[in-house]
Order: structure tokens, then sequence, then C-alpha cells
């Protein structure tokens, strides 16, 4: 037997996929080990060896391939506990890092402090080297100032240097000459170019990007060298690949050399899966959304492609390499409710975790939170949440609603709970349409995938507020982003920042950028065994209108960049800047500016299959539970509604709302505008009753 | 109004949603836009009002330019009456008609629905010319409206959906910069981004639904604002702070008087006593003093309290015509803007006695610069405002340092620098230096937030540099012990080694190319008495060179090793018992 694993560090959960040739699956959970990650997924494959009664190294024999998410540099990152990390930069601007251009991101609250840099000013070392706008050196690099300043580093036990000159994105040079004589006086730093990460104009973007890079590069290299260490000590001969913010993976080495490329590896793997479970109902486009205990992400897939934005932060540090475009808010089972001064009723973002975690959960918490909520109003089953594992408290539930809210509202219980679950599906809704809506993208065209222990109970709700018509729920919904990872192809993006206009591009200088970044794909594709025809290239231009200061990426294709086409440049621009702007200026003949190329070398790894089940018919009687009151949020009151056990139920399976669809770690509500239908691959799929004739074929399909 | 039940919890939707959509105005505006004031530095704000013009939310990236939207759109609907149709854009700037600042050219778009007029969208940003004697608008010389600007009171440029070709072109005829034509196409952009998007919601929950509700929202809103007030003791506060030099008669002082008085949920700043208005253009109009007015006293509430009518209903704010706050017609009024942090000011000292733990020390005051020239590169003209150079410090307060770093309290720090990299794209200049200024920062148990030092290299000949602000004279003061901040200067070393200090409001003509600018943007205002701030803190800055060993003894009373950075306790301890025992 041949075996793919997907695996997913969690804050609470590392979660195991496992996948067959034959297309079955399996599911594993293991505690998470927060100290040291590696124990837990060492666990896990233990777990699965248990389970056949094989050692773990025969076990490991017919593993070809495991990809792992790590959170391990989003961590560091979120903790100050990366290396001890000093900047090299250009005399003059040393403080940008910590400056972050000036923002105050609460203008009003004169409490809200800067974040702390992940590098001090007495690391941040000037280098008395100045090159222009257009790349021309106006005063050289002299070789003793950086060994002055490298003795410095050396003094004060740096790990890793970060090296960032003024326009270094248009001549390389002195940074090269610079990390060579880092490279010969500190062989054991790591060392990150800021030319190497991110060859793009827009100082403050890049020596931000170039920080983060060697802040968490030693420790991804210390956790990775040690995953594989392990790896290799029970004979581990296949492929480990690892999860990266952009929705692509990563050989280990290249990983450790571009670490922060692994920033937002976790919730990265969303996305990728939510275009796998859509596409079986074909799908191209979908949102998907993913609740936990105190957070929730939602991101945009249109083409089969989710979103990709160059703009992103982390704890309010700018990394601007491609990342997936997930936006999280503070919103998960452990959300508490308030009161604030004006009365209103508020939903987080604090959060009351796993410990002393709900007033349910009878651990000590006595904040009403979201699962107080969702269980008062009876969409959690007290005896059965976590599968009866976690026995639920209804009266500590009902207590803290009815002191902290219901009272101060002077509603009574159910009316407060109604409440506390209608703001924090608001809340949701609004990352939802962060996600769709400040892009230009109207939810309701978008089916709504739903991960996450507590995303189906929210699902409705959320989608009714937005008007979606339909959800999905995927039967591996709880470790869906582990799932994701198996699908996820390997991915290297490259920029280069080129500013010219377009009617002046030279097309020696164009192609030999993109055929650089190619060059580089390749060889990086190649190391990790991708044989050259299972490597795509996607190619893509910033471009705006002459002296507009912001761009929009615009995707071109490869006849047209190796062609360099210019006509069909600034035709690929127009109706792009109109559908995200409402207008463009074709008409007015206004030129069009080039500011980055950029390059995504794909190399197509081989997927798991997943089995589809056979046609099961509607009656879904077999499954069926029991009967259980439940408060409907549109009707305002409470009804006996039918309890399946979802995994019972298969491919045809249809059940009209209001009903509850329980299985071991997740809960769905399906609110009576809804039915359900299974599709192929055992997702949940609820529509709109009101269009039934629309969907309900296409869910078959 | 039918009787609509109130749905507590659509309230809050409701204002999440207003919110939202003024962020999604925001976001459009910022994409596209050209001049670096608006895209890069985000010199505007996107606003939602109701059928009468009374603010439903906003968008205040710099909020001296957003508490006279919503007047502003009173006027307008009383100027038109019923001459209001689906389809009209409006623009506007008079500052005799409400507007806050010639520069700050706003739109508005009436929202119908159902042929009924519902809502207003609109925004406003600062456009990088707007007629005048001086590009980029900002005269020391003009001594009525007419030298500082074209005048724009309420004018159609589309009327019904059809574009008043005419009037477009009589606008822009007067105007120097073709890209203000650009940004003002941005600007109609915005409003109809929040125009669909507000429709959309009436739709959803029907009209009834959403007037009742607003109204409730509103009240809900002034019930909280009521409540912030109240939680200041009842009286009668004064504070008062100077203006210095007027742009035109060297060392003229002018003061600004407030009489604040805290009456159980209601509040009234009455600035009667002020200096009368001044002959150049140092002078406010009524609202940029009440915008002014209206964020000094948010800061010092609940930062989260929803920005709708309700919030500003308790708040009463009286400042008679004909002073330096409130010029009468046709008074010059650019500098308006500039005078928020004195203004600010003249509150803090009101208010910090009666509320200690949430009034600041004094911020920097604001000193600008603008460079504007042909860039001998592509013989194109531009425009700089310097936003990264006029970024000093804010004042601390209890249990907190300030903010290094952040600019003019009118922004609070939602105006940005210009990237390095795009700043030297942009303009023909080299930057030299940019960093936070050493011993700056105002000490305190919480010190100030850092100035920072700005050095560039002019790259075109010809170059016109303006200057405007305050805060050379009187540094940023400390409070309940805390030290003064540092004094602002901007200077220019010519390419023959003379050295031009320019005066807080200069017009300098004819700079050549290779000169050099330097600016210092002083420190805020320390809190408490430095000595009683942990030595690890006064350590750490020391390390960072932020603070010098000179200053962290005198200051501090922490005594530190220069080479080792070790800290001599003893010594140390003895220090800081003389200091105590001197304030004693």
């Amino acid at each position: 037997m041949k075996y793919k694993i997907g695996i997913d560090v969690g804050g609470t959960f590392t979660d195991f996929l496992l996948t067959m040739e034959d297309g079955s699956s399996q599911i594993y959970k293991v505690l998470s080990t927060p100290d040291d990650p590696s124990i837990a997924t060492m666990q896990g494959l233990r777990e699965m060896a248990e389970d056949r009664n094989v050692s773990v190294e025969a076990f490991l024999k017919g593993v070809t391939v495991i990809v792992h998410g790590t959170t391990v540099t989003t961590n560091a990152v979120l903790t100050y506990t990366g290396a001890k990390t000093g900047l090299l930069t250009t005399k003059g601007v040393r403080d940008a890092l910590q400056m972050r251009r000036g923002i105050r991101e609460e203008q009003y609250n004169n409490r809200y402090e800067n974040v702390e840099p992940l590098v001090q000013r007495y690391l941040r070392l000037p280098i008395d080297e100045r090159l222009d706008y257009k790349g021309d050196v106006i005063k050289p690099l002299e070789e003793e100032e950086v060994l002055r300043q490298v003795a410095v580093f050396k003094k004060e036990g740096v790990e890793a240097v970060a090296v960032c000159f003024m326009n270094s994105f248009a001549n390389p040079e002195h940074e090269r000459k610079a990390g060579e004589i880092i490279r010969r006086e500190m062989a054991d730093a790591y060392l990150t170019l800021s030319g190497d990460i991110l060859p793009s104009i827009r100082f403050y973007d890049r020596v931000s990007t170039t920080v983060l890079n060697a802040y968490v590069g030693p420790i991804l290299k210390r956790y990775l060298d040690a995953l594989l260490k392990k790896l290799k000590d029970v004979n581990y001969e296949g492929v480990l690949l690892i999860m990266q913010s952009n929705g692509g993976v990563v050989a280990p080495e290249i990983a450790m050399e571009r670490a922060a490329v692994t920033l937002l590896s976790g919730p990265a793997g969303g996305p990728v899966a939510g275009v796998m479970y859509t596409s079986v109902q074909g799908y191209d486009d979908c949102i998907t959304v993913d609740m936990g205990g105190t957070s929730f992400d939602a991101a945009l897939i249109k083409d089969k492609t989710p979103m990709v934005t160059t703009m992103g932060e982390i704890n309010r540090l700018r990394i601007a390499l491609p990342m997936l475009n997930v936006v999280t808010i503070g919103a998960g089972g452990g959300s508490i409710g308030w009161i604030d001064e004006g009365g209103l009723l508020r939903m987080g973002p604090q959060s009351a975790g796993a410990k002393p975690g709900p007033a349910c959960y009878n651990l000590g918490g006595e904040e009403p939170t979201c699962t107080d909520a969702d269980l008062v109003l009876g969409y959690l089953d007290k005896d059965y949440f976590a599968g009866g594992r976690i026995p639920l408290d209804l009266g500590k539930a009902e207590r803290a609603i009815e002191e902290k809210i219901a009272k101060p509202l002077g509603m009574d219980l159910h009316e407060a709970a109604l409440g506390m679950y209608n703001v924090i599906n608001v809340n949701m809704a609004a990352a939802v349409r962060e996600v769709s809506v400040k892009q230009g993208q109207d939810p309701r065209d978008f089916p709504l995938v739903t991960a996450g222990g507590a995303g189906p109970n929210h699902a409705c709700m959320i989608a009714l507020e937005l008007e979606i018509p339909v959800i999905l729920v995927p039967r591996e919904s709880s470790i869906f982003c582990a799932a994701g990872m198996l699908m996820s192809d390997l991915k290297h993006d490259y920029v280069q920042t080129y500013a010219v206009q377009l009617s002046d591009i030279e097309p020696k200088r164009f192609k030999a950028y993109f055929e650089e970044m190619r060059k580089n794909g390749i060889a990086s594709l190649k190391e990790e065994g991708i044989p050259e025809d299972k490597i795509e290239f996607v190619y893509s231009l910033d471009l705006r209108y002459i002296k507009q200061y912001h761009e929009v990426n615009v995707p071109i294709s490869e006849e047209v960049a190796m062609d360099v086409n210019i006509d069909a440049m600034a035709e690929a621009f127009h109706p792009r800047h109109n559908k995200l702007f409402g207008y463009d200026l074709k008409e007015e003949g206004t030129p069009v500016e080039l500011i980055n190329m950029r390059l995504t070398c794909i190399g197509k790894t081989e997927k798991p299959k997943f089995n589809e089940q056979p046609y099961d018919g509607e009656d879904p009687s077999k499954a069926f539970k029991k009967k259980r009151k439940v408060f409907i949020p549109t009707w305002k009151r409470f009804e006996e509604v039918d309890v399946f056990d979802s995994f019972k139920l298969r491919y045809g399976n249809k059940i009209e709302g209001p009903a509850i669809l329980e299985q071991v770690n997740t809960t769905t509500f399906v609110t009576p505008e809804y039915s359900v239908l299974v599709d192929k691959f055992g997702s949940y799929t609820l529509y709109l009753k009101s269009r039934e004739e629309e969907f309900a074929g296409r869910i078959l399909k | 109004m039918s009787d609509v039940k109130i749905d507590k919890v659509l309230v809050s939707i409701l204002q999440r949603r207003l919110k939202s959509i003024t962020e999604e105005m925001s976001i459009a505006l910022m994409m596209t836009t050209r001049s670096p004031i608006l895209c890069e530095a985000k010199d505007f704000v996107t606003g939602l009002y109701d059928k009468n013009g009374k603010m439903l939310e906003q968008t205040e990236n710099l909020p001296i330019l957003s508490f006279s939207l919503g007047p502003v759109c009173e006027y307008i609907i009383k100027y038109f009456g019923d001459d209001i149709h689906p389809g009209d854009v409006i623009f506007h700037n008079d500052v005799f008609s409400m507007g806050n600042q010639n520069n700050d050219v706003a739109v508005y778009k009436p929202i119908f629905y159902k042929d009924e007029l519902v809502a207003w969208s609109a925004c406003k940003g600062h456009q990088a010319d707007i007629g005048g004697c001086v590009q980029g608008g900002y005269n020391p010389n003009a001594t009525e409206v007419w030298q500082e600007a074209l005048r724009i009171p309420p004018v159609k440029v589309y009327e019904k959906g059809k574009l008043r070709k005419d009037v477009w072109d009589l606008i822009f005829a007067n105007i120097r910069l073709d890209i203000v034509a650009e940004d003002m196409k941005a600007e109609i952009g915005s409003c109809v981004v929040g125009e669909r998007e507000l429709l959309k919601l009436i739709d959803r929950y029907g009209l009834d639904v959403f007037e009742a509700h607003k109204n409730h929202l509103f009240d809900s809103t002034e019930k909280m604002m009521r409540s912030e007030i109240s939680a200041i003791p009842n009286g009668v506060y004064k504070g008062d702070s100077r203006v210095y030099y007027d742009g035109r008669n060297p060392g003229s002082v002018y003061e600004i008087h407030v009489t604040i008085t805290v009456e159980d949920e209601e509040i009234t700043f009455d600035y009667t006593g002020t200096s009368p208005e001044t002959d150049g253009f140092v002078n406010g109009t009524y609202t940029s003093s009440a915008s002014a007015t209206t964020l000094t006293f948010l800061q010092m509430i609940n930062p989260n309290i929803p920005h709708n009518d309700g919030m500003i209903r308790p708040m009463h704010i009286i400042i008679p015509e004909g002073t330096i706050l409130n010029a009468a017609y046709p008074k010059a009024t650019t500098y308006g803007n500039h005078l928020c942090p004195n203004n600010a000011d003249a509150i803090m000292r009101a208010l910090g006695p009666a509320i200690p733990d949430r009034v600041t020390a004094e911020w920097n005051e604001l000193l600008c610069s603008l460079t504007t020239a042909i860039d001998p590169r592509n013989g194109r003209p531009y425009v700089d405002i310097g936003f990264m150079g006029l970024k000093g410090g804010s004042g601390a307060i209890k249990g907190c340092d300030g903010y290094d770093h952040i600019g003019m309290i009118d922004a609070s720090g939602g105006v940005l620098d210009q990237d390095y990299e795009m700043f030297e794209q942009q303009t023909p200049h080299l930057l030299m230096l940019h960093e936070y200024w050493r011993d700056s920062a105002g000490a305190g148990q919480w010190r100030g937030g850092l100035g920072v030092e700005t050095r560039f290299k002019i790259g075109s000949d010809h170059t016109k540099v303006v200057t405007f602000g305050d805060g050379d004279v009187e540094p940023a003061f400390g409070a309940h012990g805390g030290k003064e901040g540092t004094l602002n200067k901007i200077e220019l070393i010519y390419p023959d080694g003379k050295v031009y200090k320019a005066l807080s409001k200069d017009l300098i003509e004819d700079v050549p190319a290779g000169t050099i600018y330097f600016q210092q943007a002083g420190g805020g205002g320390g809190y408490g008495p430095p000595y009683l701030r942990p030595v690890e803190k006064v350590l750490k800055d020391v390390r960072n060179d932020v603070v010098s060993v000179e200053k962290a003894r005198e200051d501090y009373g922490v005594v530190i090793d220069p080479e080792t950075f070790q800290v001599d306790m003893a010594a140390t301890e003895k220090l800081r018992e003389q200091m105590k025992a001197q304030a004693a």
C-alpha cells in the first residue's frame, strides 16, 4: 500500500489526513506539542503504524509524500522568540523598520503603542554606500566598513543578518558584496539579502520582509533539521514538503533559505482544499471559511486560484511576499460576549481559549462565549460535544448569558443568546465581505465552503447575511487544511522591478528578466525532483496609469510575455482597472506604466485520489438519530428538529431544514431556509430551498 | 414613520456595515489617486450622511478634514432645496460655507432609493493644487481668499447623470496640475462605491427599518458619549496656548483661549477671548477649528465610540467670528487646519488637571514643507509635501510613552511617510537621512515620543520651498513633572555653504539643485517625574542611542557607562534621591 500524509500543526490539535492509493482516507488528531511540534508529528505517524500493526519504519516504507504545514515561524514572530538578528542598511534610513511609515492604527487611542521591532536599533547598523533611483552607484561600498559592522554583530552574538540597501531592487551588487563578506566572516550566521528575497521597489516593504526572513530563518532551519533527522532515524525515504503562505509547497531545503514564505503556512491549506471540494460540483470559484476556537479565517478563490496579496501583515509587520489573501479575525467558539458603554452587544475579539474556556466547559470560565450561546440555543448537544468527550454544563452557560448579557440588555435568556449568535455571525460576514466585496467580488456568486469545529454551526446565518445560496460542508471539515496541503503543487514566486512606461520597454531587457526568473524557478523545481514537463509558468505584471501610485496585478500569457506584446499588455490592464475601481482611462489614451514583473513557477505534483461514493438515493432515514429542540433564528422560537449522524449520510441523501447534522468534531445547523444534499465526495451541500431547481442538479452531478 | 420594532442586534449590524462601506470607499480612493498626498499619505476622508446631512459613519485618515463633511452636506441640502436629483454630483471647497480648507475639495453624491432621497455619500481629499497665487495652495503672502484658491461653492458637475462639461472645464482651467482632475474622478468613483453599497443595505432591510434603526444608533451613540462626558467632574476649565508668527509680522504672537464647561452629560467649548484674526493666511475656519476640538476630545474618551451624529450631539462649540479660529469673509485661511495643534494644546491644558489619566502631555506641533519645481529628469512638474519630515513625537500619557514619529495631532498617525524609494522616483531629490532624533523626546516617567531628523539633497533648479507650521518657539510641554520636548526647525544649506533658517511660514523661491534640505521635527512632552522611570527602560533607550548617556544622567538620574552600558546602581540611587528631594 502507498500512502500520502497531510499534517497541519494547529494551536490545540495536530491534524493528519492519511490517504491511500485506492482513494480511501483516514483522519488522525493528536494533541499538539508547542515546545517541539515534531513530537506530535512523530506521535501521529506512530499511531498510524500501530493501527496497521507494523513498526513505524515499516509503515513509512509505504509513504511516498508527507506535506507539512507548520506554525513555528508564525509563533516565533508573535511571541518574539526568533533569532537574534542584525540589520545592515544604508546610512540614514536604519529606523524605517521600526517607524513603519509612521502609522498608528488606532488614531484616537493614546495608549496604543507601536509594535516592537524584530531588530533593536543598536543592531541596525548603517553602511555609508548609496545607489540612486536607477541603481547607479553614487557612493561605493567599502569592504572595511562592512567588516567593522560585522565585528559588532559577532560581538553581540547575532545569529541572523538581514541586508537591505536603498534602491537595491535596481542593482543588487552592493548587497551581494556585503553578503560575501558576511558569509566569509560569519559562516554560521543565517543571511538574507533583500535582493534575493524581494527585489521590488518600496523600501519599507522590502526591509520589513527581509528582516522577517532572517528573524525566523534559523528557527525554521532548526525545526526542519530536527524533523528531517527524526524521519531519517525511522528510515523515511519519501518526500517531505512544506506548506507555504502562497498556497504552494516547497522542499525543506528551499524553505530554510526563504523561511518567510512559511509565515502563514497553517491557514494556506484551506483555500486549496476549497478548490478541490467544490470542483466536483463544477465550480471554479468559492469562498472558504474556517472557524475554530479563537479565530476565523476567510479566503476567496477565483478560477480555481486563491486570491494572492502582496500587502500582507503579520503582527502589524509588513510582509510583501505573495501570500494567500486570508483574512483572520478574532471570532471563534471561545469569543466572549460583552456590552459596551453605549449598551450595544459585542462579541470578541477576546476569547476564553481552551482554558478556562467557555462557561459551559465548567473549567472555571465565567464569561459568556459563542459556544455557550450555541449550547443554549440547542445547536450543540451537551452530551455529544467532541463526540461526548467534553461534557457541557448547560446551567453554567445559561447563568453566564443571563447575568452578563440578558439582564443588562433587558432581554430574556434566549433573546440574548440569539443576539450573541447573530452578532458574531455578522462579524464573520464582515470578514467574508472583506475578502469578497473589498476585492470587487460579489459574495453571492460563490459557494461558501465551511470548515473548522465551529464553522458549520454558523454557516447558514453567515450565508443568509450575505445572501449566499450554497454552502458546502466537507466531510473532513475539521481537518480541512491538512487535506488542502495534500492537494498543493510546488510553487515559487519571483518578482523583478522594472519601472518604465509600456511604450518604453526595452524588449531585450524585459525578456532577460523573465528568463532569469524562469531559470531560477526551473533550477529550484529540478532540485525538488520535478521533471521539466511538469512545470508551469504564470506570468503577470503590476501595471498602473501614468502618475498613479498603486499598481494592479494583471496576468498575461507566456506568448504576450515572450513576444513583449505591449498592446496586449495594455488591453489586459484597462478592463481589470475598470472592474476593480469602476472606471478606466482607455478612451482618453492615458499611458500605462510597468512597475513589477512577476513569475510564478509551479511544479505539478501527483494528487491523492479521493473515492467517489455510489448514488444512495434521497432517503436519509438510516442516519436519523433523534429529535431535539433547537432555536430557529428567523422564526424566533424553539422547534423540534431532526438530528442526523452525518457520517452515515451518503451521496444523494436529502434533508430539509431545519435539521442538525452531527459528527464527532463538527455540528452543522441547517436553518429552515436551506436544504441539504450530499454530493459524490460526501460533502454536505446546503442550498436555499427557494432556488432548489437551480442547484439540486449541480450538486448531484 | 411606521412603528418599526427595534432589533438591538440589527443596530450593531447597521453600525458595522456603515463603517465598512466607508472603509471600502477609502480603499477605492487610495488605490486610484495620483497625488502622493492622497495615495501615499492618505490625506482624505470618506463618509456617509443621512438625508438631512447628519453623519452616519466616516473613515477618517486625517480627522481634521472630517468633521466638516456633515455641516457642508447640510449646507448643500439647504442650498439646492428640491433641486437635487439622482445622478447629481456636487463639488465643494468653499471655506465660507462650512468648508475647512481650500485645498480640501469634497464630492457629494445624493443617494436615491426608489426616487426618494435617502442619504449622501461624500469624500474629501487634499488636492495637489487649487489655483491661487502659489502652486500647492500655501501662500503666506495671501491676505484674502482669492489669492489662495479657486472658490468652489456647491456646484453640480454632473446633473441627473450627465457631465456638465462647461462647469468641469471652468474649474480645471483654473487649476495648474492635470492630476487634480484625475484625482477628482477618483473621488467621484469613491462616492459611487458608497452609494452602491448603501443602497444594497437599504434594499436588504427596507427603508423604514433602516431609518428607525439609524435613529436608534444615533441615540445609542449619544448615550455612550453622554456617559463618557459624565465621567469628567463638573466644572469650568480654562486653558490657553499661543500661535507664533502670522506669516507677515515677524515676532507676532496670538492667543487661543478656551473655556470648557462640563455640566453632567454635556460639554461646551467656548473660545471667547481668543485673539482676533490675522491679516495673513494664519486663520482658522469654523469647521477646521471645530474639527480640531472634536478630534482632540475624542482622544480623551473611549476610542471605540462610533462616529455618527449621536456622538456630536452633547458637544457644543462656540467660536466667535473674527477670531484667529474663525476668520470672517474674505480672509485668507489656508493655514487654518494647522492651528489644530495649538487648539489641542489649549484643550489639554484645560482638561489636564480634571482628567489627568486621560490627557497626554503636549504633542509636537506641526512644521511642514512643500517643494515644487520641474523635475529635470522628465520635464514634468512635481509637488511634494514632506510628510516624512514633519512627523514628530506625541505627548506621553499616564502609563504609556508617547508614540515616536507619529506627526501632527490632527492626523494622529493616520497619515504616512512617503516610501523612500517612491520618493526618489517621484521627485528629483536624494534622501540622505530620516531617523529618530536622539534626545528629542521630553523626559518623563513615561517619555514623550521621539522626533525625527530629515535631510535630502534637492535635485531641481528654481525649486520653490514653502513652509508652514509652528513649534519653533515653544516646545511641547511636559505634564505632571515630565519635561518638555524639542523645537522644530527647517534649514536650507545652499551649495555655496550659506545656511538659511526658514521661518515657520515661509516662501523660498529659486532654490538651486544641490541645496541640502534639513529638518528637525521635535519630540513630544514627557509625563511624570523622569527619576521615576524604570532604569531598564532608560538603559534600553541609551543602548538604542535615542537617549544619550549625558541625558540619562541629567534628566533621568541614571548613570551608565558609555563603553559597557553597565548601570552604576549606587550612583543612580544617590542621584535619584537628590532629584526627588529637589522636586519636593
